[in-house]
């Protein structure tokens, strides 16, 4: 592409976009410490702001009242940023002219509460102690969210037996539990209420002992009952007490050694899968596990277990992506799968990971893909249901797809569109970290007249979007500007000789309609975004035909 | 023809004894149901299941408070929201917002908990006047002399459940004297865990423009996080608890992307 061309097109995209920002700041000259609307903080029209606050003719950033910081709640230990400071002040909440980062209360540490960790700060991990009514153990040394969450550990459990002379009974409780039971007791002589008040009683904690053990000799039995607990993934055996015993395996239901002690989840069964991410034995076997795609569930009419009534559930999806009517087989999905929507009119895009943006594989842009009204969405699928995530409209936001071993992770990205048309060479243009563009190389002698009013050679190379932007073209906005760098004119040029006609001598290739020269003009009209002739998502024509896309021919003899 | 006669009279003795127990069974089984439907009515006349005056403050304000409470989730923790984006017919209340595209949005509530908290206040206030109302005129129907001084009404939320305190004081007296300093109503919600979530989103929505939901879907089984980008850059949050069914839903505008530049 020639300099002075690249020259031209760049100056023109940065006037579009400064009569855009200027335009915007023309109409944005207050800041209203809040708006007619209720808005904090906004920089608006004058006419706009709430006349009982504060507003001044300046940028939201220049002024004292909006200025953002930190908001630090000293009760329940939040911080949030780009807070304004009577928006803070407003809310009880300690306003710092500063990042959370640099703000000592709002540095985050691991809160281990019982047997569950979360990565907040000390005054939250103080809050949240109070409200479970939990001892709790602050580390600072832990600094991610991760590392934290695997830090957490579960508390020593056992069978608490409690004897009262006439009956000897048991709870499964944690270390802790039983020595609060205890205490309770000598502090009441001995004669905690266990149903009877005349005998003295005894509790006395067997670590990890389950309360079914023969050894214990209590009135509590193994039975095929089981149960699902709160925060766990697993299906768990209950005894005649109703207390938990080890994980739902009904090849043991009948071993008493599996009755005895608490049995780790990896020295039970394992509850396999199939290719489709299924469980295979979900009928004998509780050893779910949410992040493998399964979990404790009420069992349905037709899952039948062998014992109970719960069961490890599956959590995958299905979903009809193609809309044919009918689940294929890769129309399943694993549960914590993402994929890209097979949505109408946009590019399928597959990438290497969403890391590195390198497409494996992208079907090429056509004028099906890309065109008005197309939208790109985002499929989650978590607990059996699948959720759909618009990406931002006008394709301001592609959706990317990657796969390893058939577990597909998509996002939806950025289209960072804006400057392709200002890269005068290829390895800016495909610079993948930079931009989503294309280089179009296209080989033509034409001569023509270009925007700065000189006849040039053609340009047969050229960046453009990879993926065409959507435009509101149906009101006064950047399309029409933007569509215009297609603009162009091709001089031909025709001689007539001494008794014969007038034969073209001079960029002849303008002449053959649809082909060169104004084949490539449309295609680079077309990659602009919504520009040109086009049919919509819908499939409906746009009021442009093919010869609509010039302005016209004229003659000069 | 004697034995015939008899024959035929037992028969139609058997039919009208017949259609005695069927007149009977309706009658009774019409009671029964006149029973069940004025049961309360039956029950409060005949002064049988008296409810004791927390049992009548729980019963009068529950569903006053479910409902608050249903609609605050359902506007982004405001009942009267200023700045909203219409979605679905709800006015759903921006809680971090800026007008402007390419830029990170201004928290607008940053105390969210504390708000909601108000805000439930606020909202059951003239309802609770008449419970208590209605309670002391319930009592003195019944032949006590009723002493109400109303004292100051706190809301917290907090896990798993939703508490409003009353710290009104109640005495009764009939044969002897009875005193009530409190009333709280629990009301079993899981609002506090959904606006915790929320302000972790809110963060990352004012730090860094966007959130992405299947971080919270892996930490948190059974919460369900949905974002549905809007045409003008607003993104609507909806949180679901799968397992109790209760929802938040607000409005964030950041890092908005417009068409063309």
């Amino acid at each position: 592409m020639s300099t002075k061309k690249t020259l031209v097109i760049a100056l023109t995209l940065i006037i579009l976009i400064s009569i855009r920002f200027i335009s915007s700041q023309g109409e944005t000259s207050y800041c209203c410490e809040k708006t007619t609307y209720g808005a904090w903080c906004q920089n608006e029209p004058v006419e706009k702001c709430d006349t009982g606050f504060r507003k001044a003719p300046t940028s939201c950033e220049a002024t004292a009242y909006c200025k953002k910081g930190t908001c630090y709640n000293s009760i329940d230990g939040v911080c949030l940023p780009n807070v304004p400071e009577k928006v803070c002040q407003d809310s009880d909440g300690i306003w710092k002219d500063t990042k959370p980062e640099d703000i000592p209360q709002c540095q985050l540490g691991c809160c281990l509460i019982g047997e569950q960790a979360a990565f907040v700060t000390q005054t939250k991990c103080k809050s949240l102690a109070g409200l479970y009514g939990l001892e709790i153990s602050y580390r600072t040394d832990i600094q991610n969210e991760v590392e934290c969450i695997m830090s957490a550990s579960p508390d020593v459990k056992g069978a608490c037996v409690i004897d009262n002379g006439l009956e000897r009974t048991c709870k499964f409780l944690a270390k802790k539990e039983c020595q609060a039971l205890q205490t309770n007791n000598e502090g009441a002589g001995g004669f905690f209420g266990f149903g009877n008040n005349e005998s003295e009683t005894e509790i006395e904690f067997h670590e990890g002992y389950l309360c079914t053990s023969e050894t214990l000799t209590t009135n509590c039995a193994p039975t095929e009952k089981t149960t699902c607990v709160e925060g766990k993934d697993e299906v768990y055996f209950v005894d005649s007490c109703g207390n938990l015993a080890n994980i739902y395996d009904a090849v043991k239901i009948n071993d008493p050694a599996y009755w005895d002690k608490i049995v780790g989840y990896d020295k039970t069964c394992t509850l396999s899968y199939n290719q489709n991410g299924q469980p295979t034995n979900s009928r004998v076997c509780g050893n779910c596990d949410y992040y493998s795609g399964s979990t404790c569930k009420s069992a349905g009419r037709s899952d039948n277990p062998e014992y109970g009534n719960n069961i490890c559930k599956y959590l995958g999806c299905e979903y009809d992506t193609d809309g044919n009517g009918k689940i294929d087989n890769d129309e399943k999905y694993n549960h914590g799968e993402t994929w890209c929507a097979d949505s109408k009119g946009t590019s399928q895009i597959v990438v290497n990971s969403l890391e590195d943006h390198t497409p494996l594989s992208k079907t090429y842009e056509k004028t099906s893909e890309n065109i008005p009204g197309s939208r790109y969405f985002r499929m989650v699928c978590y607990n059996n249901e699948v959720s759909i995530e618009p990406c931002a409209d006008f394709r301001q936001e592609i959706c990317m797809q990657s796969e390893v071993n058939g577990f597909s992770t998509a996002a939806c990205k950025v289209n960072m569109w804006q400057d392709c048309v200002a890269q005068d060479n290829e390895d800016d243009c495909t610079n993948i970290d930079k931009r989503d563009c294309k280089w179009i190389k296209k080989v033509t002698n034409v001569k023509i007249l270009g925007i700065s009013g000189q006849i040039e050679s053609e340009i047969s190379e050229k960046c453009v979007p990879n993926y065409a932007p959507g435009f509101d073209f149906w009101q006064e906005g950047d399309a029409q500007g933007i569509c215009a760098l297609a603009n162009a004119q091709c001089q031909v040029k025709y001689e007539k000789k001494l008794g014969g006609s007038w034969e073209c001598v001079d960029n002849c290739e303008c002449l053959k309609g649809g082909v060169d020269w104004e084949g490539n003009k449309i295609e680079f009209c077309q990659s602009l975004g919504d520009c040109g002739f086009k049919t919509n998502y819908l499939g409906d024509d746009g009021y442009n035909t093919q010869f609509d896309g010039f302005a016209g021919k004229s003659w000069t003899e | 023809m004697g034995k015939k006669r008899e024959d035929s009279f037992f028969s139609k003795n058997h039919r009208a004894q017949v259609t005695i127990f069927i007149i009977v069974a309706i009658v009774i089984v019409a009671l029964g149901i006149l029973i069940y439907l004025l049961y309360p009515k039956i029950e409060s006349s005949l002064g049988g299941g008296e409810e004791n005056p927390q049992t009548f403050m729980q019963n009068c304000l529950e569903e006053n408070i479910a409902e608050t409470v249903g609609i605050l989730s359902s506007q982004g923790g405001s009942m009267n929201p200023e700045n909203y984006f219409l979605y679905n017919n709800e006015k759903i209340e921006y809680l971090c917002y800026t007008n402007e595209n390419y830029k990170t949005c201004i928290i607008q509530q940053p105390a969210i908990k504390k708000h909601i908290e108000k805000e439930i206040e606020n909202a059951i206030k003239e309802e609770s006047i008449v419970c208590f109302n209605d309670m002391k005129e319930s009592y003195q129907n019944r032949g006590y002399e009723v002493q109400l001084s109303s004292g100051q009404t706190k809301v917290e939320l907090l896990p798993k459940r939703i508490v409003t305190t009353f710290s009104s004081t109640l005495t009764l007296r009939k044969t002897n004297t009875e005193r009530y300093e409190e009333f709280v109503i629990v009301l079993n919600n899981n609002l506090y865990e959904l606006t915790s979530i929320t302000e972790s989103i809110l963060d990352w929505e004012a730090s860094y423009g966007d959130a992405e939901t299947t971080t919270y879907m892996n930490y948190y089984h059974d919460l369900k996080v949905e974002k549905l980008k809007q045409t003008d850059g607003t993104k609507i949050y909806i949180l679901t608890d799968r397992n109790s069914g209760n929802k938040f839903q607000f409005a964030t505008r950041s890092v908005a992307w417009p068409a063309g530049y």
